[in-house]
């Protein structure tokens, strides 16, 4: 059923994007496309945690996800609720993840692929390691755990590269596949490159009115790691930055009559929903950022790779203390000049949501209110659009009345609207 | 002058090296989720994250603790993680370190956690102004060695003939171990071993197996008792996981012998056998059958990722092997606790059956 649904999918899209080709078109197009590999049942597959390095994985010819991906792909479907039902229903708890529950159901249902091997990450969460150790029982295959260590001193780097090298033999034993030493070579410029060109691109983002609109970037930041160290990274960054290019070339707004700069914590909401498009329309405030849509982490040395990747992994945001992600939070907060902080609080997200009253606090020093949303991004069933909404409204009033004179930026040239 | 006065080192996970906090001079006190404190914890930390780390913070934010030299945590889950954030805002003033933690417990990761060890002794030394030797982090390790003994003598018994007072007494004795001066202590296990023999009522209640993780108020255990349950033997973070013996070997490195050693101790549900994904299921089941349960509690704090998840599949085990099996959440309050007092009537009535 999952790999009809992928293989339908990919054609609709191939179709569709001969008539409107955008670069979330064409970001969805390789997302499917994945899923028709890792339902090909001939190819090579690891079902992993967030901080995988999958750049590395592409190298060895490994196909692979992180298991929340499941998650997302099947609340994007319309279809994951059932699936979280069926998790509930063996004993996975309500309050737990909405995306570990829902490709914990899928595998219960045998709508999973079957992996090779899966490697579980200690960040962002430890919910996570255990959906992905739950998985490997449920599947009978090989686990590996990465522990990534919260700091980035130099002993700390170390050891996670060596865990790097430890896991590649892992998947050599595993599934065969060796490293060839000119591919990973290859996979760090692939991963450079597409890291020069997302920068321009969340660069652009930064303009004044956005580009961006709607669900231009959504998941992005969080989805791309997949695609690093192939040609399909560089050529979604591509896409993206041409669009944008020519938006702001032609002077066109993401939302038109931009007036309110948002960013938006964590994760998405991934099940069909009314809020951004509200947000939009009613008040002409765009969600510019997402918190995961930067480059936080330096080019890889294609030279001694382990150990770029390792300082990459553990300067991911949600890593370690909340100093990290705060500082991250208040740059992007700058860097796009932001009007107000939307946080949906995943529920059952204890490494997000637990430090969302931190963050808020912080977002102070810079005035930047913030609104701390109920929902979990993933199941639909708790979802109180009513409130949601209603609360939405008084908030983006509040930012109105913060922010109704303020210097703008058009084509690189300031003006107040 | 020699001072009376105790200086602790708060901590909150059953992984901390109790020895090293002893050997800086130290005693290491366990912020247990215990007391009255008024819940402020959720000014900071969100609803949905583990009570026990709410319940500490509340002590924390309520000054309900003696006063703490430094605060050493681990980050052995999210939860703590979030905890060492918390109380960084809540108490700015206090001393605090995060000692990573390494989910398995390969030679890797023994090698990495035996450097967060060295880092935490550095720390400690700096904290209290006089280096750690060698030869004090070796004879404070042999003496931990001997606390955790005297507990396993008792806990033999507890588990083959009971002891006075049952499990409400032996909790008790963890929570004072973890809490007092060593030689304290030590004596007051030692003076309850030399009145182990002093008989004991027979206990009719039935036969069970407890496991979780953060279960301190002994009055939690008089609630078992009082339902018709005999604990016969547990695997509690704030229990029996508290004390365990370190292998020590003169020719080795003695950070190695100690991270290795805490790390293979019974292992909380964070900690993975990536070999044995699940491994748990089993182990619980081992540990059920050998004390010759008739049934299994677990008792969990509400949100426990690290334990909510492997449920599922140590129930499904316990199934298969025919012991029933309870689940117990509750937010470490007594409050909670007790609500439960009709659902373990009812599971002590069926095994009775």
């Amino acid at each position: 059923m999952m790999k009809q649904f992928f293989d339908d999918m990919t054609a609709k899209m191939e179709a569709g994007l001969l008539e409107k080709n955008t670069a979330r078109q064409k970001f969805n197009l390789e997302v499917t496309r994945l899923g028709q590999r890792l339902y090909s049942g001939n190819q090579r597959l690891a079902l992993c945690g967030v901080c995988a390095p999958f750049d590395l994985l592409n190298a060895m010819g490994i196909n692979s996800c992180f298991v929340e991906f499941w998650g997302g792909v099947l609340a994007t479907a319309g279809i994951a609720n059932e699936f979280m039902e069926e998790a509930e229903h063996v004993g996975f708890q309500a309050e737990s993840c909405g995306w570990h529950r829902a490709v914990l159901g899928a595998a219960i249902k045998g709508m999973m692929p079957t992996p090779d091997i899966m490697i579980a990450t200690s960040s962002p969460c430890t919910g996570g390691v255990a959906a992905v150790e739950n998985l490997a029982q449920k599947f009978g295959c090989p686990l590996f755990v990465l522990t990534i260590p919260p700091d980035d001193s130099e002993r700390s780097v170390r050891y996670l590269a060596d865990q790097f090298r430890s896991m590649v033999d892992f998947i050599t034993t595993h599934t065969g596949e060796t490293l060839d030493g000119g591919k990973l070579k290859d996979a760090m410029n692939k991963t450079n490159q597409a890291r020069e060109i997302a920068l321009e691109v969340y660069s652009l983002a930064q303009s004044i009115p956005s580009p961006v609109k709607g669900r231009d970037l959504v998941s992005v930041g969080l989805t791309m790691p997949l695609f690093l160290g192939t040609e399909t990274a560089i050529e979604i960054a591509q896409a993206y930055k041409n669009e944008f290019t020519a938006r702001i070339e032609r002077g066109i707004s993401g939302v038109p009559g931009e007036r309110l700069r948002l960013i938006w914590l964590q994760e998405a909401i991934l099940f069909k929903n009314p809020l951004i498009k509200m947000l939009e329309k009613d008040y002409q405030a765009t969600v510019v950022v997402e918190e995961l849509n930067d480059i936080y982490w330096e080019p890889i040395d294609p030279g001694d790779p382990f150990m770029g990747l390792a300082r990459r992994t553990i300067a991911f945001p949600f890593n370690g203390a909340v100093e990290r992600r705060i500082k991250h939070i208040k740059k992007l907060v700058q860097a796009y000049r932001i009007d107000g902080a939307i946080n949906p609080c995943h529920w059952g997200c204890r490494q997000g949501t637990g430090s969302r009253g931190l963050i808020a606090e912080a977002l102070k020093d810079l005035n930047i209110p913030v609104i701390n949303l109920e929902v979990d991004c993933a199941d639909s069933r708790n979802f109180a659009e009513g409130q949601l909404r209603t609360r939405l409204e008084a908030f983006m009033e509040v930012l109105g009345s913060i922010s109704s004179e303020r210097p703008v930026e058009i084509g690189g040239q300031a003006c107040t609207i | 002058m020699v001072s009376d006065k105790v200086s602790y080192i708060g901590f909150t996970c059953s992984y901390t090296p109790l020895a090293l906090i002893e050997a800086a001079g130290y005693t290491p006190y366990r912020i247990l989720p215990v007391g009255d404190s008024p819940d402020q914890a959720g000014q900071i930390l969100h609803d949905n994250l583990c009570p026990h780390v709410k319940r500490v913070l509340d002590r924390a934010l309520s000054n309900d603790l003696p006063e703490l030299d430094g605060v050493v945590l681990l980050n052995s889950c999210d939860a703590m993680r979030r905890l060492a954030d918390a109380w960084k805002k809540a108490r700015p003033a206090d001393r605090i370190i995060l000692i990573g933690l390494p989910m398995t417990t390969d030679d890797s990761a023994v090698a990495y956690f035996e450097r967060e060890l060295s880092r935490l002794v550095d720390t400690l030394g700096q904290w209290s102004g006089r280096a750690v030797s060698i030869e004090t982090v070796r004879a404070s390790i042999k003496k931990y060695n001997q606390l955790a003994v005297l507990f396993e003598s008792v806990r033999n018994r507890f588990v083959g003939r009971g002891i006075i007072g049952g499990a409400v007494r032996l909790q008790g004795l963890y929570n004072m171990a973890v809490t007092r001066p060593f030689s304290e202590a030590y004596q007051t296990i030692k003076g309850f071993i030399d009145d182990l023999n002093s008989p004991i009522a027979e206990d009719t209640g039935i036969p069970i197996f407890l496991f979780g993780n953060v279960l301190p108020d002994p009055e939690a255990f008089g609630l078992f008792e009082s339902c018709g349950v005999r604990i016969v033997d547990e695997d509690l973070c704030t229990g029996s996981r508290s004390f365990a013996q370190i292998e020590m070997d003169g020719e080795r490195k003695i950070f190695s012998q100690l991270a290795r050693g805490l790390l293979r101790r019974p292992r909380c549900a964070r900690t993975l056998i990536p070999m044995t994904p699940g491994a748990i299921a089993g182990e619980v089941l081992s540990r059920a059958t050998a004390c010759r349960a008739r049934g299994v509690i677990a008792c969990t704090a509400k949100f426990c990722d690290p334990y909510i998840a492997r449920i599922p599949g140590v129930r499904e085990a316990l199934r298969k092997a025919g012991l029933p099996m309870l689940h117990i959440e509750g937010d470490c309050t007594m409050r909670s606790f007790g609500q439960h007092r009709t659902r373990i009537e009812a599971f002590t009535e069926m095994l009775r059956r």
